[in-house]
């Protein structure tokens, strides 16, 4: 192996055979992490699925909340983005899990456009809590879905009573209304000094220098303001964007279906509110508010009618 | 590693084996140091080669046969989690906003459809072609039975309303019986007039 000046001499077959091996080698690491890397992005996706599916259960019909958990094997990061595209909007979900100690980030995205989860952009956990509620506009536009983290918990103070009365009713176990944890975020209604404050009488959330603001109409109006509290401003202007799309085209809807009940002798006292109403341009969720009186004046109308629409 | 020169190489060593005009001088022999070396060195570099190939095909047939297994498992569990989403779907979708009947009859019912509406829906089917994932849509009258598809000219004297009918390959049916309800007029006086129906969903065959 040694020649005379002392160099390791080596044939041309252990060299090649070196490089052959590590060249295979290398190949061998790579498709296995390729393999890895489609195993976690299909798992995502599949989960991604599956929390739509699971979403469906949870739309309300009698009930004005309903409330689900979801335990995911390995530690999981929900991103929930939201998209003003097309005529709806679209909600998009990936999730990244850890590995070793390390998120891995998936590319697989899961979308759909009749759901609307109101969460922080990214939510870290194994257990998940989901609930429901309908929101009025003034005829039903959506359910909406309210997505905490096991590890988030959230401390009601001052709450009006019938807020108070439906948050126990929930039972979720990240949601307090008395004994609080030390770690949990203080919502507080009329009180200062709280990382959320909820301004209910003039329909406003704030969280820090943010301001995001809520309106609703029938029974169930409080659908926003728990979407304000849970969801971070970004996630939380852009789905409220979306429901005004989903109005939009149900107000066309509703001016259509006077159109054909107008013919078996119903009224058509609201073809040009409806008209106002699919014609709205949302800017933020401010206008919400000067919206509520024209909504509550066609709810109104609606409900004096011969033919109500909704 | 290192060879002795003095040793011959293979091929002269059967020279005494095949006799040979003493006057032609043996070539091969004549380049010993050369040209043996290069051939055992050749056969040494293409068995490497053939054995080089065999390993990547063999790996590739494995990964091969893995990714088959994997794309089948994914293709099957997205079969059922579009029967599982429609089969959920189902069941909820007649209390969406586009399809129930709300407080339009009377008080508020479970698993109603307003006729009316649906007729409305149908004109703008289109905005909704992705709206629910699904991809097709039909409600068809149980009782009274009827097999006319139903358009603005018969309405309501008709059967089935078609939403969304994708021309896609689909999973099969998912059904909910409903009830289907709309005003109707003698004269006038403004009725009521509920019939049971089914909600059919089917999702896209995506295998």
């Amino acid at each position: 192996m040694l020649n005379k000046k002392g160099a390791i001499e080596m044939s041309f077959g252990w060299i090649f055979a070196i490089i052959a091996g590590i060249v295979i080698i290398f190949i061998a690491i790579y498709v296995s992490s390729k393999f890895i890397k489609v195993g976690q992005e299909s798992v995502s996706a599949k989960t991604g699925k599956e929390i739509s599916i699971l979403l469906d259960p949870l739309e309300t019909s009698f009930e004005s909340a309903q409330t689900t958990s979801m335990t995911i094997p390995s530690e999981t990061r929900i991103n929930n983005q939201c998209e003003e595209t097309g005529t709806f909007g679209r909600q998009v979900i990936s999730l990244d899990q850890k590995s070793f100690n390390k998120w891995v980030e998936t590319e697989v995205k899961v979308g759909f456009n009749n759901k609307y989860i109101f969460s922080k952009e990214e939510i870290e956990g194994k257990k998940f809590y989901i609930f429901s509620k309908p929101f009025n506009f003034p005829f039903k536009i959506a359910d909406l879905f309210y997505l905490t983290s096991e590890g988030d918990s959230y401390c009601f103070k001052n709450a009006p009573e019938e807020i108070n009365e439906e948050l126990f009713k929930l039972n979720q176990s990240n949601i307090f209304i008395e004994n609080c944890p030390v770690s949990s975020a203080k919502v507080c209604f009329g009180n200062n000094n709280c990382e959320i404050e909820v301004n209910y009488a003039q329909g406003y959330v704030e969280k820090g220098e943010e301001r995001m603001y809520f309106s609703g109409t029938g029974e169930d109006s409080t659908a926003l303001m728990y979407a304000a509290i849970f969801s971070d401003k970004n996630v939380y202007e852009c789905q409220v964007k979306r429901l005004m799309m989903r109005l939009e085209e149900l107000s066309l809807l509703y001016k259509d279906k006077e159109i054909i009940i107008e013919e078996k002798g119903c009224e058509t006292d609201l073809r040009e509110d409806l008209s106002t109403l699919s014609e709205i341009i949302l800017g933020g969720s401010e206008t919400l508010v000067g919206l509520k009186t024209i909504v509550d004046g066609i709810d109104e109308k609606n409900n004096l009618r011969r033919c109500p629409l909704w | 590693m290192v060879k002795n020169k003095s040793t011959r190489d293979s091929s002269c060593l059967s020279l005494p084996l095949t006799p040979r005009n003493r006057s032609t001088p043996d070539f091969a022999c004549l380049s010993l140091p050369i040209l043996p070396r290069n051939r055992s060195g050749q056969m040494k570099i293409q068995q490497m080669i053939f054995m080089i190939i065999a390993v990547v095909l063999l790996f590739i047939l494995v990964g091969l046969f893995f990714l088959s297994i994997t794309l089948n498992e994914l293709k099957k569990s997205s079969s059922e989690l579009g029967e599982k989403s429609s089969m959920l779907l189902v069941s909820k979708l007649a209390n969406s906003p586009e399809f129930s009947c709300g407080n339009a009859f009377g008080t508020s019912k479970i698993n109603c459809i307003d006729f009316d509406k649906l007729m409305a829906l149908k004109k703008i089917s289109e905005e909704y072609s992705d709206f629910w994932g699904v991809a097709k849509i039909e409600i068809r009258k149980v009782y009274p039975e009827n097999d006319l598809v139903c358009t603005d000219s018969n309405y309501p004297d008709c059967g089935i309303v078609k939403i969304l009918d994708k021309d896609v390959n689909i999973l099969p049916y998912s059904s909910n019986f409903v009830s289907l309800c709309r005003k109707e007029a003698i004269e006038t006086e403004i009725y009521n007039k509920c019939e049971l129906a089914r909600l059919m969903i089917a999702s896209q065959d995506k295998t």
